[in-house]
């Protein structure tokens, strides 16, 4: 009887309540048929418990972090950098876009952050060089998938904190599979490039980019630091060398940077190296949240606070692009988006509680495996229901709507719960760029000022590269398990 | 119908000024979050002295930027739904089903103020935070432990602001539905910051 | 079924508790003759820490419900007389001192329905997890003083901090799924767990190689019932019920010796260092300890009754014991 409460939640889904009250609504009207008032209490106790936690408060962190990198003018280095390594190509622009989002990808959490943000520097300057807008913003829309899947993600900290999986580890699981769809993407833009004779390319390097000075010796000093810490960590050093020799290996290794960068100064421009120095402020965020949580420094949440504690410092005393006047929209606005997620959060976990005290996962399971035993039979399915699911519900609440009903299914198969839940966050975050419902369509939309039929249409081939690599994802669990294996975070 | 417009007008704008205060709030909330973590980080690598207290502030901050914050967004048409089959009816009927939707929202929203008050008077607000004190003298030397009862108000007042919204939004379909729609004062669109 | 029981752990099922619901659930199935049906909710289905199951008891949307200590500190913090240090020396006498009829028992029974103004019933206490020691990644500790500097992780609750630091240690307060990454990457050094948790959380693969069997807190486990389902019931089949509780109490004491066996096996299997002190470090530790004691009964609600009714029953166990000892080895 109280298992009907799962349809009634699809109705009240697909007629438009939102999410949240359906959320509640329908287990809470299938308790009260069902006689369990005292339940009802559960409910509402689970919404405010399902809120209250530490590693949530990793969204609103990144949220902050990444809106504030974006408003400190951080999004125009990134592209230049890119530019200038990319530039070139055949199809140039459009590999920059896809080079970019990548980069944007270390810093935000959000795939509708980076549409916003590098739509509106590139889908103009892509139009002026001649590609049409409506590939322009297709390009950007698909390669702005690329921001959830690699870390930090706010669908990837939802999924863990509702799974009771480690952050960390799905962190670390995301790294390669959002490159890859990166991969995937440059490949088929490079294919187009050929059979549609897209616009040919330039490099771009920006003439006479001036630094100010603290800039300037702040990214003089970061470029050779995370060069003699690379050199450093491949030093076979004893575990017992004193701190002495430790230190000095690395002022050796520091040695080293410099001479590597006095060489590479010879091969390239002033102009080249200019913009790869502006590069390097921003793009230490990717390499100190991940870096510290590699080496254990800080937990992902803490992580994502010391990557606002870094954007304050670089926005206000480095680029001093930022103005206190700033500060309280963008708090606002993080503040208001975080906490619609972190009710949801709530209210799924709630919906949980039900989904437990209906044995709703007992039954589902029961009609799933008499589809097919076989696991790849049934992860192909799944992943045609999810992408189903993609195109009609946001990755977020489908998530968390979902996986606590399909992930204890798959996991008994024998899936490991890290990689399931990247097949799952992967196949919904592109689900974000599918038509009829896709938040990073509307915003690419929106900042293209080109609709969004147009935009779907043109976006098919790329979509068709991403489900290549959902389906690779799928049956080759390496690509998401071997950084997290090798590295200790999964087993 | 002018009856309504004129109920409306006080809502509406008792409703603006309260949720600017949330924001407010909220604004300082998010940066003490910010703040009590970071605290956490110094201690704990720089000082070597793991604090007890920064997680639970920071989680109590997020709550009440939580209960505070999210009716702004609910207000401003945020909560994430599946408009579809709304769009794809005929106005009239649309806008009947758009009340329709507010009025199940107002069903859990009541329901949620009567348990939330239960809660926050009941068994579980008797509970004490694990780690939180407030100074009861001026010469800090006598402590209070907060009751858990200050962050579960949290959520109640989030489902009380809520209700007022929904209410707001309920009269404000009325008032459309009777062809009033052009003497409403618009709500300022959310503005796009995505969680995904 | 006339009665539905339901019943939560929020451990998982390798967990003692978990053992115990089955004995219980099996017996009290059984003796009711069906008339009693118990339903089980492993881990957080239903509700996810102490303050929210016990508010579920109290209320009565949770009818059972197994808590550590620390998780019923909240609403009972007199119930973290339990983790008070090498306050009982073994087993035996932990068992004598938890029976159901010792003045322990007595009033600690009457102290959560006191403090839960008869809402929750505190049906028995048994084991989950044997006996915490202090376990670290760094080196053998044989002394207080090898403590110095180690970061240990506790959870967030004044008792096991004040523990820590008595010992010279600095406490880190670490979520508990966070441990294994904290261990492996020093953001802590060491923990306070029984074995059986160290290996099912295989912390050993995190660098988790020095135990130091000191055994300086018994790791009860309360379980609490909802008063007013209890009362709802006829005589006969409350009767059944605390006898279940009985047999659960049994089966979580029998469990971790049990599971333990294997438990230090793989631990010394896998290269870990196991360090039993001798009876003078055990002293020594125990002199260390004793800050805790005065900062227990002087800060805690509740605190000096709990203390006095714990050390009054052990030393009527251990006269017991001891007396039954001396007879059995005549
Ligand atoms: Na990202
Ligand atoms: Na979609």
């Amino acid at each position: 009887m109280l298992i009907w409460f799962l349809p009634a939640f699809l109705f009240f889904l697909l007629i438009g309540l939102p999410v949240f009250f359906g959320l509640l609504a329908a287990p809470g009207l299938l308790l009260w048929l069902n006689g369990q008032e005292k339940d009802i209490t559960l409910l509402y106790r689970n919404v405010y418990n399902g809120m209250d936690s530490f590693p949530l408060m990793a969204i609103p962190f990144f949220m902050l972090a990444g809106e504030m990198m974006n408003r400190g003018g951080i999004t125009i280095r990134l592209v230049e950098f890119s530019q200038a390594l990319m530039g070139h190509l055949r199809g140039g622009l459009a590999q920059v876009n896809i080079l970019s989002s990548i980069l944007f990808a270390g810093l935000s959490g959000s795939a509708v952050a980076d549409t916003s943000a590098l739509g509106s520097m590139l889908i103009p300057a892509m139009e002026k060089e001649g590609y049409s807008r409506k590939f322009a913003a297709a390009i950007t829309a698909a390669s702005s998938v690329i921001g959830p899947i690699i870390p930090p993600s706010g669908i990837m900290i939802i999924y863990a904190y509702v799974m009771g999986e480690s952050v960390a580890a799905l962190f670390l699981a995301g790294i390669v599979p959002g490159i890859l769809v990166g991969v995937g993407l440059m490949v088929m833009v490079r294919l187009m490039a050929d059979r549609y004779d897209l616009p040919p390319a330039h490099r771009v390097v920006l003439t006479g980019t001036q630094l100010g000075k603290t800039e300037w010796w702040v990214s003089f000093v970061l470029v050779r630091l995370n060069v003699a810490l690379l050199i450093w960590s491949f030093m076979p050093i004893a575990a017992e060398a004193g701190a002495a020799i430790k230190w000095g290996l690395l002022a050796g290794a520091l040695l080293i940077a410099h001479g590597i960068f006095l060489g590479l100064r010879r091969v390239v421009s002033h102009d080249f190296r200019m913009v790869c120095k502006r590069a390097m402020v921003p793009l230490q965020t990717p390499i100190l949240i991940l870096g510290g949580i590699l080496a254990g420094v800080f937990t992902p949440t803490e992580a994502a606070a010391v990557a606002v504690a870094y954007a304050i410092f670089v926005g206000f005393f480095i680029l001093r692009s930022l103005k206190l006047s700033d500060m309280p929209q963008i708090l606002t606005n993080a503040g208001i988006t975080s906490a619609v997620v972190l009710l949801l959060v709530g209210a799924a976990m709630a919906f949980k509680t039900v989904v437990s005290l209906s044995h709703a996962p007992e039954q589902l399971a029961g009609f799933i495996l008499n589809l097919s035993e076989n696991p790849l039979i049934l992860l192909f399915l799944i992943n045609l229901l999810l992408f189903i699911v993609g195109m009609f519900l946001d990755a977020g609440p489908a998530i968390i709507i979902l996986g606590p009903i399909l992930g204890p299914i798959f996991v008994d198969l024998g899936i490991d719960p890290i990689h399931f839940a990247i097949i799952m966050s992967v196949n919904l975050t592109v689900g974000l760029a599918t038509p009829p419902m896709g938040l990073v369509l509307f915003v690419a939309a929106a900042v293209s000022r080109e609709r969004v039929e147009t935009i779907a249409k043109a976006i098919l081939p790329f979509l068709a590269v991403e489900i290549l690599v959902i389906f690779l994802i799928t049956y080759v669990p390496a690509i998401s398990m071997t950084i997290p294996r090798l590295t200790g975070f999964a087993q | 119908m002018g009856g309504l417009v004129s109920v409306l007008a006080p809502i509406g704008f008792v409703n603006e000024i309260i949720l600017r205060i949330g924001r407010a709030i909220g604004v300082v909330a998010i940066a003490a979050m910010v703040a009590a973590i970071l605290i956490q980080v110094f201690f704990r690598y720089v000082l070597n002295n793991a604090l007890p207290w920064p997680d639970e502030a920071a989680r109590f901050c997020m709550l009440w930027m939580t209960g505070l914050m999210a009716p702004t967004a609910f207000r401003r048409g945020g909560f994430v739904a599946i408009d579809m089959f709304g769009r794809a009816l005929p106005s009239i009927l649309g806008q009947i089903l758009s009340l329709f939707l507010l009025l199940v929202s107002l069903m859990v929203l009541v329901v949620a103020i009567q348990i939330g008050w239960g809660e926050v008077t009941g068994f579980g607000g008797k509970f004490t935070t694990a780690s939180l004190y407030l100074p009861t003298s001026l010469s800090f030397d006598e402590w209070h432990r907060i009751p858990r009862s200050w962050m579960m108000a949290s959520l109640l007042v989030g489902v009380i602001l809520l209700t007022s919204v929904n209410i707001e939004l309920i009269l404000r379909g009325l008032v459309t539905l009777m062809g009033g729609g052009d003497r409403l004062r618009p709500i300022d669109d959310v503005e796009l910051l995505g969680s995904e | 079924a006339d009665f539905t029981l339901r019943a939560t752990a929020n451990s998982n099922e390798n967990d003692e508790d978990y053992d115990g619901l089955i004995v219980f659930k099996n017996y009290v199935e059984a003796a009711s003759n069906g008339a009693i049906e118990v339903e089980m909710f492993i881990g957080t289905q239903l509700c996810s820490n102490g303050a929210e199951c016990l508010q579920g008891v109290a209320d009565g949307s949770v009818d059972i419900f197994i808590s550590t200590s620390s998780g019923a500190a909240g609403i009972f913090p007199f119930v973290q007389v339990l983790d008070l240090p090498y306050l009982m020396a073994d087993d035996r006498v932990a068992e004598a001192v938890l029976a159901s009829d010792s003045d322990f028992m007595r009033s600690m029974k009457q102290m959560v329905s006191d403090g839960s103004g008869g809402a929750i019933r505190l049906m028995t206490v048994g084991n989950t997890g044997g006996w915490r020691n202090f376990a670290n990644t760094q080196k053998r500790v044989q002394s207080p003083s090898d403590m110095e500097g180690l970061k240990i992780r506790t959870v967030v609750a004044d008792l096991p901090q004040v523990l820590v630091e008595a010992l010279g240690a600095s406490p880190t307060p670490i979520p508990w799924p966070e441990l294994f990454t904290s261990f492996q990457t020093g953001v802590v050094e060491g923990s306070k767990n029984g074995i059986t948790d160290i290996m099912n959380m295989k912390f050993p693969d995190a660098g988790l190689q020095y135990v130091t069997l000191d055994g300086h807190a018994y790791m009860g486990a309360l379980w609490f019932m909802n008063n007013e389902k209890f009362q709802s019931m006829p005589p006969e089949l409350r009767t059944v019920v605390v006898d279940g509780f009985y047999q659960l109490q049994q089966a979580t004491f029998a469990s971790p010796k049990r599971k333990s066996i294997q438990a230090y096996e793989d631990f010394v299997a896998g290269g870990g260092d196991l360090y039993v002190p001798s009876p003078e470090e055990k002293a020594a530790f125990k002199e260390a300890a004793a800050p805790v004691y005065d900062w227990f009964t002087a800060n805690v609600d509740g605190g000096q009754q709990a203390y006095d009714a714990l050390v009054g029953s052990v030393a009527q166990a251990e006269e017991r014991i001891n007396a039954a000892r001396a007879a059995d080895t005549q």
